[in-house]
């Protein structure tokens, strides 16, 4: 009889360990953590869903080779949704219910991680987002989903407000596409206007997928702008500055993050040469660039080596970010841990941007910006001092 | 003795289901979609949420161009339009979601009285591009009409409540999109065996023929192409529903090309052709990774990073395999395997 209270205190111990085994969150074993991604890594999106995830994996091959997790090693789980949004619902929901991941990064374009908020929060799954900073991931706060970046308007804000200073009373032109993107870019820039009084003499809307700007760039010629805000993405931008080398022109052009790759440098030609960009994480041609891919180097292969680009350093920090939380939760991490300890995030520096921070009900970790200048005989972005 | 299938009285020609052993399998398939949600993972639900969606939609395209021979490119025009009266109704003026539906079947059925009418003197190709057209038109004038549609920025949808049901969960949502496809297909069915039915068989087969049967050809090409419409703006209610946010992105101009893809492939003026070529179109590059994926780890990976292409890959395979083997579809195929059946030994 005396034994009873040993025995059921043994048999109490054992019902709580049972139950704790069961109610484990997924996606982890003894070995191993699972961590999912949907991307877009094929069509042409496919150049920042590539890098993204290459990012990921600089980042997780980092941790590895220190021993993994608190002794676990991590295994990467990649989707391709062609940036279909059908398809990175259904992608997030792959990840997370047949292939049981721990946690999420990336997660595709603006408005595909937009369309999969419901599916990540009814999971409740630890998500940390790095592609595609839009303000309806992290307005309202959602408790498992965190946002490493900065917003595109205060990109536009920076940058706009950088260059009004550079060019007192200039006559401005500015070009945006008829899409989500483009709304935001002009959002920022029609905020400087007012606050600094900008003589805008062109404003110019293009179709998304329009490749020919021959008569947009005459009439911003004709205006007589002088300074040039190219509100394209990647191939438009291209497109317009080559145009405006056939016109003999050349203003003073300011370009967004998303274009604000080597590829595209590339492309352009000296047509790009001296063109200013705006974005949070390092270039390349800096000390924390180069220090960066000589770290990249050894941990991926020579064909994504050569896929690198801005989008693997954001990937890459999103990811050192997630890592840090899941391990800070120690030998027993669980979702609710994770996202607590992602909530306590503080400063965490990653080398490839400014420290990242979040926090009680903030999940946007709002970088630090800075500008550069393309220098196309290294094709490469420089940052202004 | 019979030796095969015949009808011999007009009722019989026309009744929607001919055969026991058809209720008997028409049941089984009924209780294991019923039974599907509870059974399935949120994944392979979220394939037959897109499968039901999609029946609803390749139907209402099937009534156009199946039934009526009108080829439409431009369908994603219609389905986009519905899913933005939706979620404008609702999400924005919060109206109850039943008015959603309405608006998502009636806004788009006004559309297509817009490109309809000065179609009706166009056939084939000439209609092709005007309804591809209309496609182009309806997401300009959506992203234009800012003050109504949010333009780029899109509209955030919920998961309906209807009559004290909430449709929130996945499994709720696959009853409500199971009923709506179930409805549709009931509805085109008894079309294709009413007289409008066969008005709109009579245009295809030989419109100048059905115009001396006194068919009114401009009546019937409005009919078809608004009863089309109003399925297709139902169907992209849902979609918008599924999508959980409406923006022109989400409905790209090749849904207009699947649609016509799943018609080809299913059979071309059978319901049950839409129906096989749903299944088909939307299932092969998950069944061909998984058939994959017993063999190599690597092939597996490679559906899963390169999914896009593949997919694009196999449904342009499949089609002109389709075109150069079965070109009466699914279906034509079925009827080939029923009627070796029955014939079988003798096979004239």
């Amino acid at each position: 009889m005396r034994n009873h209270p040993r025995t059921a205190s043994l048999l109490l111990a054992a019902t709580l360990l049972a139950g704790g085994a069961l109610a484990a969150d997924p996606g982890i074993t003894d070995t191993e953590i699972l961590i999912g991604d949907v991307e877009p890594l094929t069509g042409p999106p496919a150049l920042l869903g590539v890098a993204a995830s290459i990012g990921h994996k600089i980042a997780i091959a980092e941790a590895n080779n220190a021993g993994g997790i608190n002794g676990r090693k991590i295994k990467y789980v990649l989707e391709d949704d062609g940036y279909v949004t059908a398809r990175t619902i259904q992608g997030a929901k792959k990840v997370i219910e047949v292939d049981k991941v721990f946690a999420m990064l990336g997660m595709s374009g603006s408005g595909q991680s937009i369309a999969v908020m419901p599916v990540l929060e009814k999971a409740g799954i630890p998500t940390v987002i790095d592609v595609a900073p839009v303000k309806l991931l992290w307005e309202p706060p959602r408790k498992n989903v965190f946002v490493v970046g900065q917003s595109y308007e205060e990109g536009i804000i920076h940058l706009v407000n950088y260059l009004a200073e550079k060019n007192p009373g200039k006559k401005w032109g500015l070009i945006t596409q008829d899409d989500d993107y483009g709304i935001t870019v002009r959002d920022g820039f029609d905020s400087v206007v007012k606050s600094k009084k900008l003589n805008v003499v062109y404003s110019g809307n293009y179709k998304k997928g329009q490749q020919d700007f021959s008569s947009d760039m005459l009439q911003l010629k004709e205006s007589g702008a002088e300074v040039f805000l190219a509100g394209g993405i990647i191939a438009e931008n291209i497109a317009m500055m080559k145009e405006l080398e056939k016109l003999n022109v050349k203003p003073v052009t300011g370009i967004f993050w998303p274009g604000r790759v080597e590829p595209v440098l590339k492309l352009m030609g000296p047509a790009g040469d001296g063109i200013f960009a705006v974005d949070y994480v390092e270039p390349f041609a800096g000390e924390a660039g180069k220090a960066f891919l000589e770290k990249a180097k050894p941990l991926v292969s020579e064909a994504e080596f050569k896929g690198i680009n801005r989008y693997t350093m954001s990937g890459y920090a999103a990811a050192k970010v997630l890592i840090a939380a899941i391990e800070r939760c120690g030998k027993q991490p669980t979702w609710a841990c994770t996202i607590s300890e992602l909530e306590k995030t503080k400063n965490v520096e990653t080398g490839v941007m400014a420290p990242i921070s979040f926090g009680p009900g903030v999940r946007f970790s709002n970088q630090k910006l800075q500008i550069m200048q393309a220098d196309t005989a290294t094709v490469s972005f420089k940052p202004v001092k | 003795m019979r030796t095969g299938d015949y009808k011999q009285t007009y009722g019989e020609l026309v009744a929607l289901i001919d055969s026991p052993p058809v209720w008997l399998w028409s049941a089984v398939l009924m209780l294991a979609l019923i039974a599907a949600p509870y059974l399935l993972n949120a994944y392979a639900l979220s394939f037959l949420m897109i499968i039901l969606i999609t029946v609803t939609g390749a139907l209402g395209l099937n009534i156009l161009t199946g039934y009526t021979g009108l080829i439409s490119l431009g369908h994603v025009g219609f389905l986009v339009t519905g899913a933005y009266a939706y979620a404008i109704l609702v999400s924005k003026y919060h109206m109850p979601p039943l008015v959603g539906f309405l608006g998502a079947g009636l806004v788009p059925a006004l559309a297509s009285l817009v490109v309809g009418a000065p179609s009706l003197r166009l056939k084939g190709l000439y209609l092709a591009i005007t309804t591809l057209a209309f496609s182009f038109i309806i997401n300009t004038v959506i992203l234009e009409m800012r003050w109504l549609t949010n333009g780029a920025r899109g509209i955030s949808v919920q998961r309906p409540e209807m009559l004290g049901i909430s449709f929130e969960s996945d499994a709720a949502f696959t009853y409500l999109c199971l009923g709506v496809a179930m409805l549709t297909l009931l509805a085109t069915l008894n079309i294709r065996r009413s007289r409008v039915g066969r008005a709109f068989v009579a245009i295809r087969d030989n419109d100048t023929a059905a115009r001396v049967m006194g068919i009114n050809l401009h009546a019937y090409k409005l009919l078809a192409f608004v009863t089309s419409a109003f399925i297709t703006g139902l169907a992209g209610a849902l979609y918008g529903i599924y999508l959980s946010f409406v923006s022109v992105e989400g409905f790209p101009f090749l849904l207009s090309i699947e649609a016509l893809a799943i018609l080809i492939v299913g059979g071309l003026g059978s319901a049950l052709g839409a129906v096989l070529g749903t299944v088909l179109i939307v299932l092969l590059p998950e069944a061909t990774r998984l058939v994959f994926s017993l063999f190599s780890a690597q092939l597996d990976a490679v559906f899963t990073t390169g999914a896009q292409e593949l997919k694009s890959m196999l449904y342009g395979l499949v089609i002109i395999l389709f075109l150069r083997f079965q070109p009466r579809g699914l279906v034509g195929a079925w009827h080939d395997i029923r009627r070796a059946w029955v014939n079988w030994p003798l096979r004239y």
